[in-house]
């Protein structure tokens, strides 16, 4: 990126604009598979759908909807 | 109004800076009192717009909100343009959950915005305290004319409907503010803060898609309903009386119809965020793009709105950006890219002191549309936002959904049943002026356009959750090299943020929002800008002589274009000169003499 000059004179800077803002080894919510990695969702695409494990994780297997057919809606 | 072959005694006077608007607006004139015209205008902005030059090596992904911070009233606006933006460089789109979000989401900034900048704001200069000050016959005319929507909003006559304008006392001015509570929560459902959301990224949004939510927005919405179906027809009585009483009132404010409206509410069936399909997906927003010369719509595509930008120096305090570097030469779709185009500018601060006859005199630049077939620079104004909007969608007719349709020379908005009236049918007319007037006019009746769209997007979310979605958030890569633009409506008006990504950061970024458009200065071709413009050859109605002179019909129309002059950042001046004496149109009582400034 080429460097400017500016006329303006500006003090000392207390930070570098060019440090990463993300340290390596740290995971990102937006990088690719974190869906995946979210529990009680199940991503279809165009959409997704939750699970009971997206409301408890205690027995979440146990509190699915009485009938498959039902929305899984996700809790308030 | 023009005066030749005599000599005119100009008299100087200022208003600097300008109340009840946010930021440093001064408005500079020389005055014909003889003749009762502004013969002369010129606007200018004390602020640094410096985010084009802080944002260069950052992380893209931080844009959003760090853009947020332009704006104390409208930052969300400026993140879901750099969204919009963002989307198109990563090569994304939202999940249609999360767009029918952020659309709710947006759609109550505008009732929030608009209403209390109305009500709260702009009716001050129409309010009986006011009005009594400034045009005491006037009032005199408006306590024996009564209201034709008494039997609505329950006012007999507009002196009463005036009184209810009087700040901090007035009945419509109270209920304002309460609106404006209940439509910041609206927007918190949504977008999780007002006025910098927490909960909007590039992607998606972080609003849990649970019924509750929505049904929370759409009580809220119903409320607000009532409301709206009373303040439209108030401000049509209010000014239509204005027109009646005071004949030639139209050409207070009044300037050529060049208006421009980037697009606002997604259709997330149709949006891609692709640069080559933008086109259509622009087109196929709910309120939809254009730029409308003399009354014609000259365009609707957003690609030739893009490449049209040019952004000129003339009177701003800026070195210019000739020598530096390119950074787009062609758009995705090969077209070239000029170099006055956001894309390709570099910011140079040049700070300087303010020259009112011929040379610089304000922070602001001046963005300019180039009309290919004339070769013509356009300096568009946004007419405060609702007017271009609403002009440019009835034009074109392509907005039809069960609340909202275009028709081709005016806008129909179907409200729903709310608790104290029936569903409302309102119309909004394409106007035969573009001034003062219509401008506040036309900010009613997009109040009424933004909740109207509110109960189509709620109803097509509502359907989505019930079927079992979730999904509001779109994974993605951060790419070394890429380029994006997004085209939003600010609430004032046009926004659109240019980014250039390189090495994953930002290479250059820059957001234009509504009041450079507005608000800038005289171009390299000696253009004025929209204020300056509106301003020179505006007819005086004042009743008040020189002396104790308020300046009410300049201030109506400055204010008709909903100023906002934060979208930037305090620049330190050192031990610059404090500028003490300022002249601003308030109440007589607030005013000490010692306030107005008589050159």
């Amino acid at each position: 990126m080429k460097k400017t000059t500016s006329p303006l004179t500006v003090g000392k800077p207390d930070v570098r604009p060019s440090l990463p803002s993300h340290v390596p080894g740290v995971r990102e919510g937006n990088q690719p598979g974190s869906l995946k990695r979210s529990d009680g969702i199940v991503d279809h695409g165009t959409h997704a759908v939750a699970t009971g494990r997206r409301s408890t994780g205690l027995n979440a297997r146990e509190r699915e909807p009485i009938d498959p057919r039902m929305p899984k809606l996700t809790p308030p | 109004m023009s005066v030749a072959g005599e000599e005119r005694k100009l008299v100087e006077m200022a208003w600097d800076p300008v109340t009840r608007i946010i930021g440093n607006l001064g408005i500079y004139t020389k005055i014909d009192f003889k003749n009762r015209e502004v013969v002369e205008c010129r606007s200018t902005s004390s602020l640094f717009r410096g985010y084009s030059v802080f944002m260069k090596g950052k992380d893209p992904r931080d844009a959003g909100f760090i853009t947020s911070r332009i704006c104390g009233i409208c930052g969300d606006n400026h993140t879901t343009c750099s969204i919009y933006a963002q989307n198109m460089a990563y090569g994304i789109k939202n999940p249609v959950l999360a767009e029918y979000i952020v659309n709710l989401g947006e759609a109550a900034e505008y009732m929030f915005d608009h209403a209390i900048f109305q009500d709260n704001l702009v009716f001050v200069d129409f309010c009986e305290r006011m009005v009594k000050e400034t045009n005491p016959s006037l009032l005199e005319k408006a306590e024996r004319t009564p209201a034709p929507h008494a039997h609505i909003h329950g006012f007999r006559t507009i002196a009463d409907l005036m009184r209810s304008f009087n700040p901090f006392v007035g009945e419509t001015y109270r209920e304002a503010l309460q609106m404006s509570r209940l439509t910041r929560e609206m927007f918190c459902l949504m977008e999780g803060r007002h006025v910098h959301p927490s909960t909007l990224y590039p992607g998606g949004v972080g609003t849990v898609a649970s019924p509750q939510v929505f049904t929370d927005y759409q009580s809220r919405l119903l409320e607000f309903m009532d409301f709206v179906k009373r303040m439209v027809p108030m401000n049509d009585d209010v000014f239509d009386f204005f027109y009646e009483a005071l004949p030639g009132y139209e050409e207070v404010g009044r300037r050529r119809v060049m208006l421009g409206c980037w697009g606002a509410f997604q259709d997330p069936d149709v949006v891609d965020y692709r640069y080559e399909h933008m086109t259509d997906w622009g087109r196929a927003m709910y309120v939809t793009p254009g730029i409308v010369l003399d009354g014609e719509l000259i365009t609707t595509d957003l690609v030739e709105i893009n490449l049209g930008m040019r952004i000129l120096l003339g009177s701003s305090y800026y070195d210019d950006w000739e020598e530096e570097e390119m950074f787009v030469e062609r758009d995705p779709l090969g077209n070239p890219v000029h170099r006055r185009h956001p894309w390709n500018q570099t910011t140079l601060p040049r700070p300087q002191k303010r020259d009112l006859e011929g040379g610089n005199y304000s922070w602001v630049m001046s963005p300019r549309w180039y009309q290919q077939q004339t070769g013509d620079h356009l300096a568009l104004d946004t007419g405060g936002g609702p007017l271009a909007r609403l002009w440019s969608t009835a034009l074109a007719g392509l907005v039809d959904t069960p609340w909202v349709t275009a028709t081709g020379h005016s806008v129909k908005i179907r409200l729903p049943r709310s608790r104290r009236f029936p569903e409302t049918e309102l119309e909004w007319k394409i106007p035969r002026w573009a001034n003062t007037l219509e401008r506040d006019r036309a900010r009613a009746y997009f109040v009424a356009y933004a909740a109207a769209m509110a109960v189509h997007f709620l109803a097509r979310a509502l359907d989505r959750v019930q079927q079992g979605d979730v999904k509001v958030f779109q994974e993605f890569a951060v790419p070394d090299e890429a380029i994006g633009c997004g085209f939003h409506e600010a609430v004032r008006g046009v926004l659109s943020h240019h980014l250039v990504i390189r090495d994953g950061k930002i290479a250059n970024y820059h957001p234009y929002p509504p009041t450079p458009w507005n608000a800038s200065p005289r171009d390299s071709f000696g253009t004025p800008g929209p204020y300056e413009d509106a301003c020179q050859g505006l007819p005086i109605f004042e009743e008040n002589g020189e002396a104790d002179f308020k300046g009410i019909d300049i201030m109506r129309t400055v204010r008709s274009f909903d100023p906002c002059l934060p979208c930037g950042v305090h620049m330190y001046s050192g031990k610059a000169k404090i500028l003490e004496r300022r002249h601003s149109p308030m109440l007589g009582s607030f005013s000490p003499p010692g306030d107005r400034r008589h050159p």
